[in-house]
């Protein structure tokens, strides 16, 4: 068996009837891939630049500050469409095995999105562009050092980038809703009222419930988006005088951080589809699945706010339920997802090789930036730890230490069934010292915070560069691992690419 | 709040959580059917479901007691006799007084010129001890009790462009 079916009926998964495909699709699979290298490419780039910064704030290297925010911009704004764009390929390669998904729609979405990085790009290495990946109104017009010219074009570059994720998420939408019959069948809400007893309808498999999800939030995101973006180009173009602050702010970050929010969920995804190969145990649509997730939708929409309670002039009520919300999304994630990952390992016989252990690292940084994050989200606490390192701490162990890891193991287990090759043995060792890294890279952070020292400072204090300096040799440790990581996949990846192209998957 | 008791809570739940983590995976090598490990896994969630659920309401109603908003630190403080104007602007603080006393709840004023900052107040230890944002077209009140003397220090924690990092200011908390 070859192709897809070496994909599904690995030597890993023999007996896991649950991931058995109905219609295989190369065509998908290759932009799956393209999904996947473009995003962890520009993970590694975006990575570079994060190190020459924590080497700035070490004391150990000087740039500029206009060069420092510039980088600060590119990194933020690379950082969360790179990781997003991965997990999207990876779901939509998931997703595939059992939906029928256009490829050509794929590519489209691709190109329209790397568009608009290219945009981000332009603005930030060329036209000078430094007002932070949020674009918190007013400040992309009052940047001194950079021009209108460059500030448009970062805009065009989030709008092309929420076009692409628009058209991805309404597709996959469109396509789990025809495959199911119905947009209410692939969230499962009649068997998720009935408390579970209502089967009559088919239950979508969870990479297909999580696809939904995310797709729902990807276009609440993107409609976000446009409405933050569009009086910001009224202003720019002379039409509105000025756009009230804290309407801003909101609309913002309900686009940010549910851009960010996504890249863990969507990860979270693969997860579900990879982790039943390797533990031969199959990961079923429960009524605790269906209930976490269809929660999701509503949550993750809602805890944005708890990044304004430093803003006073937020009404109450709404500071009250960001903090609930933060606390109720923790529950679903871990109960569920969490916990439903660690009784699949549990006493399963899984031979433990570079994708599992990816995934693994991933289930471990997904709850400690976890408890970071809704430690900060309580009010008082938040008070002395918001916009200290703190902040930058909670979301990279989520990030590098959850989203990616997830999505790293997922391209292994992808490459890995399509090119028929295992992993290189030296590829476990150095998934094990990505996560050495990575602990030690993040808990600087999170130590720095503790000690007040601020986020988004060009330069550092002499007293709050220790914590940079320490950080910096874990870095280099992730960066030796993930040379090879990429090297192990670069290997197999031209045999993995063909396998895509094996007959049995077209249909 | 002490950020340091922060972090040594995040610590020691980050230590258990590595602790269960590391069991599983340690436990992972020898397999059982999956039907032998259902029953403790519906009641690991039960116990963790209620216990977190627990937790969190408590939490939650202790942080409505510690709220750092205007209207719960008047109700807890009484009002405060002494107000100071803060403006923010790129790339410096304008402060109507610079010298407050100890010891009693102190009003800070604070809004901005041009784009958002925030007002972090740093005390002579360098620890950040309270802030709020400095919003263009808005006026958020921080009220605070200053438990010591010494020269404190605020600090511009919200991203506002090239010389964010160097607006800062200091004024002088005086003894009663
Ligand atoms: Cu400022």
């Amino acid at each position: 068996m070859g192709g897809q079916g070496a994909v599904l009926a690995d030597e890993y998964t023999a007996g896991t009837p649950l991931l058995a495909p109905r219609r295989a699709n190369g065509e998908v699979l290759r932009a799956s891939m393209a999904y996947m290298v473009a995003g962890l490419g520009g993970f590694l780039v975006m990575g570079l630049l994060g190190l020459l910064m924590r080497l700035d704030q070490g004391g150990l290297m000087v740039i500029p500050p206009e060069w420092f925010y510039r980088l600060m911009t590119l990194h933020g704004a690379g950082m969360v469409a790179s990781i997003l764009l991965a997990g999207l390929g990876g779901l939509a390669a998931a997703v595939s095995a059992t939906t029928r998904l256009s490829a050509r729609v794929l590519w489209i979405a691709l190109v329209v999105y790397l568009l608009g990085t290219g945009f981000v790009d332009l603005a930030t290495l060329v036209g000078g562009f430094g007002a932070g990946w949020t674009i918190l109104y007013p400040l992309p017009t009052h940047g001194f050092v950079w021009t209108m010219d460059s500030a448009l074009a970062m805009y065009a570059g989030y709008l092309f980038v929420a076009l692409g994720l628009l058209l991805f998420s309404a597709h996959m939408l469109y396509a789990l809703a025809r495959s199911h019959g119905g947009l209410t069948k692939v969230l499962a809400l009649r068997y998720l009222f009935s408390g579970g007893r209502d089967e009559r309808n088919a239950l979508p498999r969870p990479p297909e419930l999580i696809a939904a999800v995310i797709s729902i939030d990807s276009i609440v995101a993107a409609a976000a988006g446009a409405v933050y973006l569009i009086p910001l180009f009224a202003q720019a173009a002379g039409i509105v005088g000025s756009v009230n602050a804290l309407f801003a702010k909101n609309a913002v970050l309900l686009f940010g951080h549910t851009m960010a929010n996504l890249s863990i969920y969507v990860t979270a995804g693969l997860v579900y589809a990879a982790l039943p190969a390797f533990t031969g145990r199959a990961w079923r649509t429960t009524w605790p699945v269906v209930f976490a997730w269809d929660l999701i939708i509503v949550l993750m929409l809602i805890n944005y706010s708890h990044h304004l309670y430093a803003d006073f002039a937020q009404p109450i009520g709404l500071q009250l339920l960001a903090e609930i919300a933060s606390y109720a999304v923790a529950l679903p994630s871990f109960i569920v997802t969490i916990i439903g990952a660690l009784a699949l390992i549990y006493r399963s016989g899984i031979r433990w090789t570079a994708a599992p252990i990816l995934l693994a690292l991933g289930l471990w940084g997904w709850v400690f930036g976890g408890l970071g994050a809704v430690l900060d989200a309580t009010i008082p606490v938040n008070q002395v730890m918001h916009n200290t390192m703190w902040v930058p701490a909670h979301f990279h162990t989520y990030y590098l230490l959850g989203a990616v890891a997830f999505a790293w193991g997922y391209l292994f287990y992808l490459v890995r069934a399509l090119s028929n090759r295992g992993d290189a043995r030296a590829s476990r060792m150095a998934a094990w010292l990505y996560g050495i890294g990575g602990a030690g890279f993040i808990f600087m952070f999170f130590v720095a915070g503790a000690n007040s020292v601020p986020r988004r400072y060009a330069v550092h204090l002499a007293q709050w560069q220790i914590y940079a300096r320490i950080a910096v040799p874990f870095v280099v440790l992730l960066a030796l691992s993930l040379a090879w990581l990429s090297w192990d996949i670069g290997a197999r990846f031209k045999a993995a690419w063909r396998g895509t192209h094996d007959p049995t998957l077209e249909s | 709040m002490n950020p340091h008791v922060v972090l040594a809570v995040l610590i020691a739940l980050g230590l258990i959580w590595t602790a269960g983590w590391a069991t599983v995976l340690l436990r992972s090598p020898r397999a059982v059917p999956v039907e032998t490990i259902q029953k403790s896994e519906a009641r690991v969630r039960l116990v963790l479901l209620t216990s977190f659920a627990a937790i969190a309401i408590v939490l939650f109603i202790l942080t409505l007691r510690r709220l750092p908003y205007q209207g719960t630190r008047i109700m807890e403080l009484g009002p405060p006799p002494v107000t100071v104007a803060v403006t923010g602007a790129q790339w410096s603080w304008i402060l109507s007084r610079t010298r407050v006393p100890e010891g009693v709840p102190i009003e800070f004023a604070v809004s901005a010129r041009d784009v958002n900052h925030d007002f972090g107040l740093y005390d002579p230890r360098g620890r950040l001890v309270a802030q709020v944002q400095a919003m263009p077209g808005y006026t958020n009140r921080l009220v605070y009790v200053f438990p010591a003397p010494g020269t404190y220090t605020v600090r511009c924690l919200e991203y506002c462009g090239l010389a964010h990092d160097m607006m800062t200011t200091t004024f002088t908390v005086a003894e009663q």
